[in-house]
């Protein structure tokens, strides 16, 4: 294998032997999955660049030099030609977008590999690997070694070619691959993705690129917080088009979160007819069937036949968001019934709808918490769910899509017990951000007052040094402990389905002793080569035997208590319960460490 | 409609508001202020003259990473790495994270000392200073720290009101502005050279830079922006102008000798009375709450720019490691360092201002090689006439920061 960082500034010699540069950068041509190397940019005396065709002239490379097949005078020099792309200046040590793992990186390093006297580029390295290798190969091979001999591999972290899309040179000219996937090509949810790392400039950049379909769909698939940024960073014209091209629910939820003057410009600027969707539906609250509902829904009235109807949804329902339901509404958008699309296709073309409408409608009022629309679809299975008002009029309705992410949001919820952080949707971007790391300060709080059980111990620690030796082996085992308790947490789920509470306090209670009295041997061991008084070591080990076992036992009980009775969550999160173990096994390892001291010196 | 006009030229103004306040009012940290009291102290009105050009001079830098910013979208790390590659990378992010570090400490430092002279023990108020700092970030996002950040720096105004308390003789202190003072003595030379020193230090142009393309500024917006720059400056001179008064009135004719702006504190209160007291250690505190707030901030940054891992306030642990650990690590280390007993603060603030001087050079090097690129900078690359004003400014800077540095290695 051969890297761009191991061959610039290798020289380059002639067929007479003489060195006439040093590597300065090499070029490849586009348009390949592996890119063939076409040219070789050297600087020859006096740093003047020079650049030759690598097929014709290049004999080989062997690691330390290139070796040129003709004499330095014979030599016909070229240019850069625009399919080009240098390698060292266009892609060494830049920003590219992944277009595979949907991250922006930064190039560390690019590996080649050479073939029948053709070198080809593998791919661009992006992880540690490279760094270190850059810095010196030296460095990268120690680290190599070291994780080794850790028995973990350092993994190269390779991107291929075709997965790569530059951010920086302007290669709008050159065809980068054949097979290459651009940015516009990918689903706007991953171009969402990959949005969000990217800087404001950059970003505005991607936006150019994308057509207003792409690019209006790509912005309602945004978290909340770069929503209102990114339609911000837009010109007034662009931003308003691309509104009025959104699902009116989606528009909504971007046009809420603008400051008032800039949401009624963009609105100003819109169509009549988008911009009263969107009007109507910002009146609703946020979290109700009201604030997901989009006001886009084919009606059609009972008189018609279906062949009416069909003709109907052709001409006028193509822009609508869900058409597999079709409801049937009396004056003033009455709801009077349902049509599914698969009764419609069923049906005879002179049917009458009345005759295949179904009059028993499931609906939701605007004003229904978003969880209970979600719910009420999953129950009756259902694509879509009209909302009505108090008087049964049909004010819109809630697609399957919007469901889905409001139970997302949910389990969002539920996960975040279990990691400790909450992640909260309705409060805006400032809290969600404060709450998620909420258990994060808590956690600190606690670290503080471990802090200070230890200085509570100040006389101890002082007359008594060896006792810290083993201090960390404590929190080792209190943090495995915990980690174990969790597993069980989250495998379990509910209590019904762990073993019965006294077999499990027997089993941890064995399995504790066996490990308190393992590592205070290896304690009294090492203390008595340490050169510890023999009262000192004796009284460590016992301690450290004793408080281990007691968080073994703790950590087995844990599940037992943290787990709500109806199995629906955990009354407190994980790293509460990980931090109150070491703490109160500290707090006994020191205590017991102390009193037996001082017991078996009298 | 010519109101409307105006109006909407000063919504521009201030939306652009923001980075250039911030970062020269940090800059004005713990380090900086001791540094002003003392001049003042020792010398009076004589060193006034010396903070135009001293202004000026940050102005200069400033401008230049505010226009790499905007034109190019990306860090200052981020354009080192790019045009330099890994190993002058690592060294300047090496240096960048040590003097950062050692910053930091100094700014805890000058949170204890400030609030000890409150009357609050340090053992209180570092802890709940380092917290609160760990809690703004970990917990803003990045608009509302700003807020909270300048709102900080307004604090800066007690420094204006401890100046009127002092009754200083406005027509010496007119005068001394503009009539340059020489002395020849060792201490007169080693202040001087303390003064510029303080006045940029490096982590201010990553800073500069960071905000301004977080900020999504672009060229065309560049206008705004630099009105921004300068009326920061302008006031971080101002600042430092009031301090220098205050102590050159107050202290000098008595002959009290100082050491840091904590004993200048304390030292104002038989003449100037206690409100000259606590208005210069709120001062303190908050300048060195602010400088703690964003060196942190900067170091992580800027280290994961340049190494293109995840970064950015709104990225949680899981998201950014690297990021948070770096974050977390100098908050950490700068407040347990201070609550080490028997410390020599003073040792600290020289020695961090001693880091960012050995950094400087390169970074201002490095800075106007990326600014006169072509490649990266495309019109907005440095005129001849700004290009030779800046080279002179920089030359100067780094002979007397490196006469400083020698200065303090030899002691």
């Amino acid at each position: 294998m051969i890297y761009l960082s191991r061959m610039l500034g290798k020289p380059v010699v002639d067929t007479t032997g003489s060195e006439i540069g040093t590597i300065n950068d090499i070029a490849i041509v586009t348009g390949e999955i592996f890119p063939r190397v076409t040219s070789l940019a050297f600087l020859g005396p006096d740093k003047t660049p020079f650049m030759l065709s690598w097929r014709k002239y290049v004999d080989d490379f062997d690691g330390e030099r290139i070796r040129l097949n003709v004499a330095a005078k014979d030599i016909r020099f070229s240019y850069l030609q625009p399919d080009e792309v240098l390698l060292h200046r266009d892609l060494l040590n830049k920003q590219i977008v992944d277009t595979q793992g949907m991250k922006v990186v930064r190039v560390n390093d690019l590996k080649l590999s050479e073939s029948r006297n053709q070198l080809r580029l593998l791919g661009a390295e992006v992880g540690l690997r490279g760094i270190l290798r850059g810095i010196h190969p030296s460095l990268e091979r120690a680290a190599a070694w070291v994780t080794r001999t850790a028995g973990r591999e350092l993994h190269e972290n390779l991107i291929a070619w075709n997965y790569m899309d530059l951010l920086d040179r302007d290669l709008s000219h050159v065809k980068l691959s054949v097979t290459h996937k651009r940015l516009h090509e990918l689903h706007p949810a991953d171009v969402a993705d990959i949005l969000e790392q990217l800087s404001p400039g950059q970003r505005a950049r991607v936006f150019e690129h994308l057509d207003d379909a792409q690019a209006a769909e790509t912005i309602s698939l945004l978290e909340d917080e770069y929503q209102a940024d990114v339609v911000g960073d837009l010109s007034e014209r662009r931003a308003s088009d691309l509104l009025a091209e959104m699902d009116p629910d989606d528009a909504a939820d971007v046009i809420g979160d603008l400051p008032y003057d800039k949401a009624e410009r963009l609105l100003r600027l819109m169509g009549v007819d988008d911009s009263r969707a969107i009007r109507g539906l910002l009146g609703y609250r946020e979290k109700t069937a009201g604030g997901i509902m989009t006001p886009e829904v084919t009606t059609i009235t009972e008189g018609m036949t279906v062949q009416e109807v069909i003709d109907f949804l052709r001409a006028e329902a193509a822009e609508h968001e869900s058409i597999y339901y079709i409801y049937v509404v009396e004056d003033e958008r009455h709801l009077a019934g349902v049509v599914s699309l698969r009764d419609l296709i069923m049906s005879a073309p002179d049917v009458h709808v009345s005759q295949i409408v179904q009059r028993e409608v499931i609906t939701v009022h605007a004003d229904d918490d978003q969880e209970d629309v979600a719910e009420t679809m999953s129950k009756y299975d259902l694509l879509a769910l009209p909302v009505i008002d108090e008087t049964g009029k049909l004010l819109g309705i809630v697609t399957v899509d919007d469901a889905l992410e409001v139970m997302e949001e949910e389990s969002a919820e539920d996960l975040a017990l279990a990691t400790g952080s909450v992640r909260q949707w309705e409060s805006g971007a400032f809290g969600w951000l404060g709450r998620r790391s909420g258990w994060l300060v808590v956690w600190l709080v606690l670290g503080v007052g471990a802090a200070l059980v230890l200085s509570a111990f100040e006389d101890t620690l002082a007359g008594f040094v060896s006792v810290v030796f083993f201090i960390p082996l404590v929190l080792r085992m209190s943090e495995d402990i915990s980690d174990h308790s969790l597993a069980v947490l989250i495998e379990a789920g509910s209590p019904e389905e762990c073993r019965p509470f006294g077999r499990q306090l027997l089993v941890d209670s064995a399995a504790g002793l066996a490990l308190g009295v393992v590592s205070g041997l290896i304690a009294f061991a090492l203390l008595e080569l340490l050169g510890a008084t023999l009262e000192a070591a004796i009284a460590i080990a016992v301690a450290a035997a004793l408080s281990i076992a007691l968080m073994a036992v703790l950590g087995g009980v844990v599940p037992y208590l943290a787990l709500k009775p109806d199995g629906s969550g955990w009354r407190a999160p994980s790293v509460l319960v990980s931090t109150g173990i070491a703490a109160l096994g500290m707090a006994v390892y020191l205590v017991l460490a102390q009193v037996l001291h001082e017991a078996i010196r009298l | 409609m010519a109101e409307t006009r105006t109006r909407a030229r000063w919504l521009v103004l201030l939306a652009a508001i923001g980075p250039g306040v911030l970062t020269s009012m940090a800059g004005n940290d713990a380090g900086g202020i001791s540094t002003y009291s003392v001049a003042g102290a020792q010398f009076g009105y004589r060193m006034l003259w010396l903070i135009p050009v001293m202004t000026m001079q940050l102005a200069l830098v400033q401008e230049t990473v505010t226009r790499m910013g905007a034109v190019t979208g990306k860090g200052f790390s981020a354009l080192i790495r790019e045009k330099f590659g890994v190993r002058p990378t690592l060294i300047a992010m090496a240096l960048l994270l040590f003097s950062n570090i050692a910053t930091s400490v100094s700014e805890f430092a000058g949170i204890a000392a400030a609030t000890e002279v409150l009357g609050v023990s340090r053992f209180v108020t570092v802890p709940v200073a380092a917290f609160v700092v760990w809690l703004l970030v970990v917990r803003g996002s990045y608009r509302n720290v700003e807020k909270i950040l300048l709102t900080l720096s307004a604090v800066f105004v007690a420094y204006l009101a401890a100046m009127v308390l002092a009754k200083p003789d406005w027509a010496q202190v007119a005068r001394a502005m503009v009539v340059p003072s020489f002395a020849g003595s060792r201490e007169y030379v080693l202040l001087l050279i303390a003064l510029v020193g303080t006045t940029v230090a490096p982590w201010m142009q990553f800073f500069q830079q960071a905000n301004i393309v977080d900020k999504g500024v672009t060229a065309e917006e560049l206008g705004p922006q630099r009105v921004d720059v300068f009326a920061g400056t302008v006031a971080a001179g101002i600042v430092a102008w009031a301090i220098v008064v205050t102590t050159g009135t107050v202290l000098h004719p008595q002959g009290i000798e100082i050491t840091d702006a904590a004993a200048a504190a304390v030292a104002l209160a038989p003449v100037a009375g206690d409100y000259a007291t606590t208005l210069f250690a709120v001062g303190l505190a908050s300048a060195s709450l602010l400088a703690a707030c964003v060196l942190p901030l900067t170091a992580a940054y800027a280290v994961c720019e340049a190494f293109g891992w995840e970064r950015g306030i709104d990225r949680s642990w899981f998201e950014a490691p690297a990021f948070n650990g770096i974050y977390t690590f100098v908050i950490v280390f700068g407040a347990a360092f201070i609550l080490i007993p028997g410390l020599d603060l003073i040792a600290i603030m020289v020695f961090s201002q001693a880091v960012g001087g050995i950094l400087l050079p390169f970074l201002l090097i490095y800075m106007m090689r990326i600014v006169n690129d072509r490649r990266i900078m495309g019109t907005y690359v440095n005129g001849a006439i700004y290009n030779t004003v800046s080279w002179a400014t920089i030359v100067v800077m780094i002979a007397l920061t490196a006469a400083l540095v020698a200065y303090t290695a030899i002691g």
